[in-house]
């Protein structure tokens, strides 16, 4: 602590914790939350938007960004280290095809992507990212969907359905319990929207959707559509309660029935 | 221990909280009112000058190149201005460094540089003093009134942390909430140039901690297309705010009753 | 021998190109695309020195969707000739030039114009109405300076064209065996089949 501002910010507490790397994992979670979710061929990216205010220009706030034809990302935490991280992504994906004629693969660029944010955490005189980001997208010559996650460490993984962000452990529960293989893509898009629900209870409007279908293939869904998927699950969720109800009013019924020992069976 | 996260460079509190910005950001309320509103055919930026004093030698602003007193609004590039909110030494860098940018796309492109694009260099800028070792943060917020051909007239709004996003009508420095609520209250969608002039004044004087507006404690700038369709920004001179001000009868203290019923 | 020539007519740009590969005296190829697209709404022919004219154009292509995909938007056509010019006239200027012509054709989505531009390796630019690159220029300038009109609808343009082909396969000592020809308009590029 004796000024040494410039050295190394992110070292060793001596019960081994990176404490920046820790509280930058924090700024992730203080973040808006964003869900991958991938189907059977088909990978989808919805994020919580905060509301739009009044007078502000919808067209500049930007959650999801392509980084070439083929990958999307969407990232959690601070948007000004986002924006720079993604940036350097870009120049990435556009030299790798310059120099090896290639597009870049899903893991090679999340891989490029966690290796900038290790830096971040070892280097002299920096703080970390304070960013955690999903990257989806299709290999070049493939049709299988990849989702991968960077977090702000440099750790990078490959996942079936995940979430970063704010009450990200929730929705991941959620995920883990409604998870399928190969989803199809309304049921992919679906999925992602019931768990957004559980952080977002603002509904449509908090709520930005972006599905690839296949190499190159990416589409953001409109608010009206959006909005539609919302109340379609809004009115599963009263069936169901309804269901419920029933159920219960029924076996009541039968309760009833058989303790007044009439013959006909309760339904 | 509090001081173990706020007193040297900027890294990350235990909450994930960057007080360095936060600290950058309280700075700018206490900066004098800049205010931005995007009409259909131009826009108008208008601020409120803190440094005063009967003794204050204002005559090369009379004179000065392209209006303005060099305090609160810039000329970026022959497409862009800004009204800048903060510690001046800080804004005066700011705004060398984003005239250096803009020239520079100029020389490779031969184009006036896009607005967002001068927006993203600048935070580009600003979020690295968030980042790297041993600086502060800038503690200015800007707004950018620009024009480019691929989203017409434009209005920016970029804080200490290197974020910027596009606004209708905005305020940064101090009073920006009140007038922030005005703007949300009067703004209407296509709303001509001449009044969003009278918006721009009405909020000004009504947040404006001295009663009177004057060209003393006031900058005005609009930006609009001139007969070829390019880009003309109007930096007013200390003149040309008082006989604006008398136009919207706003310059006189008696006057200015009659605007509050 | 290599030809490459572009006319403008009403909302579009037409860029023709040969496509063999020569080496010494022998042609190896005569499938070569010596025309890239740089971006939506812009194409590039490019001829000269073999190996140069590749490594070059990929490089401004990869640059070019890198300002695309860093913007959201498109470099416009005439903000993109200028950047390739510096490019040139930078690169003539170091150690190891590129000797490349080029042919740049675009349409301005901003302005709804068509633009053409010819440059050549020493960096010089010119917006033209019409434009050729090659051995096959001495004929078809001459026959574009008399049938060329800006105001010529799509097939128009193509007879022109034609007659330009025609005249390059009548009169060049080695003459090129096919031309690949592209549009560019408000539509984006495509290629068109002869």
């Amino acid at each position: 602590m004796s000024g040494s501002y410039d050295r190394a910010l992110t070292v060793f507490s001596p019960d081994g914790h990176l404490f920046q790397v820790e509280y930058a994992s924090e700024a992730v979670r203080r973040g808006t939350c964003a869900v991958g979710v991938r189907g059977k061929d088909v990978v989808v990216l919805g994020v919580e938007k905060k509301s739009v205010l009044q007078l502000q220009d919808p067209r500049t706030v930007r959650k999801v960004a392509m980084l070439d034809d083929h990958i999307c990302l969407a990232f959690a935490g601070l948007t000004a280290d986002g924006r720079v991280l993604i940036d350097k992504a870009r120049i990435e994906c556009q030299s790798h095809r310059l120099t090896v004629e290639d597009p870049v693969t899903v893991e090679y660029i999340t891989r490029h992507i966690a290796t900038i944010q290790q830096k971040y955490t070892q280097s002299g005189g920096v703080r970390p990212f304070g960013v955690a980001t999903l990257i989806v997208g299709f290999d070049p010559h493939t049709t299988e969907p990849k989702l991968l996650q960077t977090e702000p460490g440099g750790i990078y993984s490959e996942w079936k359905a995940n979430a970063i962000g704010r009450s990200s452990k929730t929705v991941r529960e959620f995920l883990e319990k409604n998870h399928k293989d190969d989803l199809s893509r309304d049921d992919a898009i679906k999925l992602t929207v019931k768990s957004l629900l559980e952080v977002v209870q603002t509904g449509a409007k908090n709520i930005e959707i972006s599905v690839m279908e296949s190499y190159g293939k990416v589409t953001s869904l409109e608010l009206s559509q959006i909005e539609g998927i919302v109340q379609e699950i809004e009115r599963e969720k009263e069936a169901e309660a309804e269901r419920k109800r029933s159920r219960l009013a029924a076996a009541a019924a039968g309760q009833a029935a058989m303790s007044q020992r009439v013959d006909t069976p309760a339904q | 221990m509090a001081r173990r996260y706020d007193s040297r460079t900027t890294i990350f509190s235990p909450e994930g909280r960057l007080y360095q910005i936060e600290y950058a950001m309280e700075a700018i309320s206490h900066a004098g009112t800049v205010l931005g509103v995007l009409a259909k055919d131009g826009i108008v930026l208008a601020a409120e000058k803190k440094v005063t004093g009967k003794l204050l030698d204002l005559s090369g602003a009379k004179e000065g190149g392209y209006g303005g007193s060099g305090e609160k609004i810039f000329l970026l590039n022959s497409n862009v201005i800004t009204g800048v909110a903060g510690i001046t030494a800080d804004a005066n860098s700011l705004v060398n460094y984003s005239r250096e940018a803009a020239q520079r796309h100029l020389y490779m492109y031969n184009e006036d540089i896009p607005v967002e694009m001068l927006a993203q260099r600048l935070c580009d800028l600003k979020q690295g003093y968030t980042q790297y070792g041993g600086l502060r943060p800038f503690g200015v917020s800007l707004l950018y009134a620009g024009h480019d051909v691929h989203f017409n007239f434009q209005l920016y709004h970029s804080d200490p942390s290197g974020n910027y996003s596009g606004w209708k009508a905005t305020s940064i420095g101090a009073n920006s909430g009140t007038a922030q609520s005005l703007l949300k209250q009067e703004y209407k969608e296509d709303i001509t140039l001449e009044d969003a002039i009278s918006l721009v004044l009405r909020v000004m004087s009504k947040t404006m901690d001295s009663t009177t507006l004057g060209s003393e404690k006031l900058e005005f700038a609009t930006l609009t297309l001139d007969a070829e369709k390019r880009p003309k920004a109007k930096i007013y001179r200390p003149t040309e705010i008082d006989s604006l001000l008398r136009k919207h009868d706003l310059a006189k203290k008696e006057e200015d009753t009659e605007m509050k019923s | 021998m290599e030809t490459a020539f572009a006319l403008t007519g009403k909302g579009y740009v037409l860029l023709a190109a040969d496509t063999t590969a020569v080496h010494s005296i022998i042609k190896v190829k005569t499938d070569v695309d010596k025309i890239k697209e740089l971006s939506p709404c812009l194409l590039m022919a490019y001829s000269g020195e073999p190996g140069d004219t590749v490594q070059f154009a990929e490089y401004i292509e990869r640059n070019i969707r890198l300002y695309h995909i860093r913007n959201n938007f498109p470099l416009r056509p005439p903000s993109a000739a200028s950047w390739i010019r510096r490019s040139l006239a930078d690169s003539l200027r170091s150690r190891k030039p590129y000797s490349v012509n080029l042919l740049l054709g675009g349409y301005d989505t901003s302005t709804y114009m068509p633009h053409l531009y010819w440059m050549d390796y020493f960096g010089t630019l010119a917006e033209v109405p019409f434009a050729a690159h090659g051995y096959g220029s001495y004929f078809t300038l001459s026959l574009l300076d008399k049938y060329h009109d800006p105001e010529a609808t799509v097939e128009e343009g193509i007879a022109t064209l034609k007659r330009c082909i025609d005249e390059v396969s009548k009169r060049l000592v080695v003459s090129p065996a096919r031309f690949k020809v592209k549009i560019v308009d408000k539509d984006g590029v495509r290629e068109i089949e002869l």
